[in-house]
């Protein structure tokens, strides 16, 4: 294949592997950091335990870290049909992305707010900050720099998982490389794919260090 | 007659509390008043229930049995937030926010209250410069020394005009120099604003140096209290006598000699001569608040351990 047929196709991937991943990687971060907000205050030890809802969110976590991607997307189709109307294609692989991505932001986050020292959090409550407060105030900024490595973290995992989502004809990057390069043998193709995938999680990851470095002032 | 007299301060009435789980309980039956406007050390060791006098205080958790009335109130859900506003608390690990500026650290207690951002700024600057770091208000605490951390902690901790001031083991992480300034500052501004001031501290020099009264916990329990001076000298209770003991230089004594100890303005000549007369020896010399405070070795029947006192 020759550049000028490989750039448009390269071009056309990169999009669409965006496309699936950024509003993805947004949802997600939303409500997995809620969600991990919720684990860290039910938590026995935590401002406001709550022992069998902690139990079942855990578990719920627990449960959505350790299906592997390639079986959500499929489980998800019934769900994924009824938000974005149809099941295959970039749009629809954005909700098992998300689903999929819930968790691991969870449990991240979850981490980084364990981290913010208890005795800045009881001194905030002792100055008389509700729960609201503690946790917009102090621990969501306190563990800035975590959420941010956790947000780099996840949407390096969501550029990989996005690749799977060809299964379901979503396109992106990924599937270029199995439907050119790995059936139709065009070695050629296949490491521009993966030379394009590599240089968009090291552009991720670098900008995701440089915002948490920055961020961070301890 | 109503009773005009302002209530005490803090007045625990037969104080319990046992944390789930714990065999034993952190307080146990706790009674002590702590009187407006007195500098009061409560001191213990480890485990003896200091923190959780704390706790207790400043809202963080209730009494299992007994009573704790704050300005003669019961701590409950409607009047806790008024008194958490009245009590500036100033802590061991200074408990700065790291992610904000050192200004924002002390507009915090403000913002919480919905204070407006000028007013907190204002009144933020104002208390930065009241312990000397007016010049900070912008760096991050990780930009601090200990000292100036905790400085910054006091300042936040008066930025809601508190009429009480709690300080848990507030000198505790500071070397001796840095904890007599912080303990001097305490002082003034204890006596400039008209605070009462709680000192909670393992730390006898702590409460030598600053307190009239002094309240000594021991497992949990109230084992002895009055007034610092008299406690000091003539301890009551084998815990005083055991903290009073610990802080006692380990050097080896001529038979004849005993160890005592005096707070000094300065070591000047005349001092040292009256020393050299008594054939006293320094064993060791720390900062304090008001000079030196000098472990002495001297015979005991010297009479001129009256120079020195």
């Amino acid at each position: 294949m020759t550049w000028d047929a490989l750039w448009p196709l390269l071009w056309q991937g990169t999009l669409d592997t965006l496309w699936m991943v950024v509003p993805a990687a947004l949802c997600a971060q939303l409500i997995g950091t809620a969600l991990g907000v919720l684990l860290t205050l039910t938590r026995p030890d935590g401002l406001h335990p709550q022992r069998p809802l902690f139990r079942v969110l855990d578990a719920a976590v627990n449960v959505g870290r350790s299906l592997p991607f390639i079986i959500l997307l499929v489980l998800l189709i019934p769900f994924t049909r009824l938000i974005t109307g149809t099941s295959i294609g970039s749009t629809a692989a954005i909700v098992p992305l998300t689903v999929a991505a819930i968790p691991f932001v969870a449990r991240l986050v979850d981490g980084a707010l364990k981290d913010v020292p208890r005795g800045v959090v009881d001194a905030a409550r002792a100055m008389g900050a509700s729960t609201a407060q503690t946790v917009f105030k102090v621990l969501l900024p306190e563990a800035r720099p975590a959420l941010i490595h956790a947000f780099t973290v996840m949407i390096v995992s969501l550029i990989g998982y996005s690749a799977m989502a060809g299964a379901i004809g979503g396109g992106g990057l990924g599937d270029l490389a199995i439907r050119y390069g790995y059936q139709r043998f065009e070695t050629g193709v296949m490491i521009a794919t993966v030379a394009a995938l590599l240089v968009l999680v090291q552009l991720t990851q670098w900008a995701g260090d440089r915002a948490a470095a920055r961020s961070d002032h301890r | 007659m109503p009773d005009l007299t302002p209530p005490d301060v803090l007045d625990f009435q037969n104080v319990s509390k046992t944390y789930p789980g714990q065999p034993r309980p952190a307080l146990n039956d706790l009674t002590l008043r702590v009187p407006r406007g007195s500098r009061t050390g409560v001191i213990g060791r480890s485990g003896a229930g200091k923190s959780t006098l704390v706790r207790l205080i400043s809202g963080l958790e209730t009494p299992d049995a007994g009573r704790l009335l704050v300005r003669g109130d019961a701590l409950g859900p409607a009047t806790r937030a008024a008194h958490q506003a009245r009590t500036g608390l100033v802590f061991q690990q200074f408990n700065l926010l790291a992610q904000r500026t050192v200004l924002r650290n002390v507009t915090l207690p403000l913002e919480l209250r919905g204070v407006p951002r000028a007013r907190r700024d204002a009144l933020a600057r104002e208390h930065l410069d009241l312990v000397g770091l007016g010049e900070y208000a912008g760096r991050y605490p990780a930009q601090l020394s200990g000292g100036q951390k905790q400085r910054v902690g006091i300042a936040r901790a008066l930025v809601t005009a508190p009429d009480l001031l709690l300080a848990d083991e507030a000198t505790s992480a500071l070397d001796p120099e840095t904890s007599a300034g912080i303990l001097n500052l305490l002082l003034d501004l204890q006596r400039e604003r008209d605070l009462t001031l709680v000192i909670v501290t393992h730390q006898l020099e702590v409460v030598r140096a600053v307190t009239t009264h002094v309240a000594v916990l021991d497992a949990g329990q109230l084992v002895e209290t009055g007034e610092t001076a008299a406690v000091l000298r003539a301890p009551r209770h084998a815990a005083t006598r055991a903290l009073l003991d610990a802080h006692r230089p380990q050097v080896p004594l001529a038979p004849d000699e005993t160890l005592r100890r005096v707070t000094l303005p300065d070591l000047n000549p005349d001092t040292l001569a009256a020393l050299a007369r008594a054939g006293a020896r320094i064993v060791q010399a720390e900062p304090h608040p008001q000079g030196l405070d000098v472990w002495i070795a001297a015979p005991a029947a010297s009479p001129e351990w009256a120079v020195l006192a």
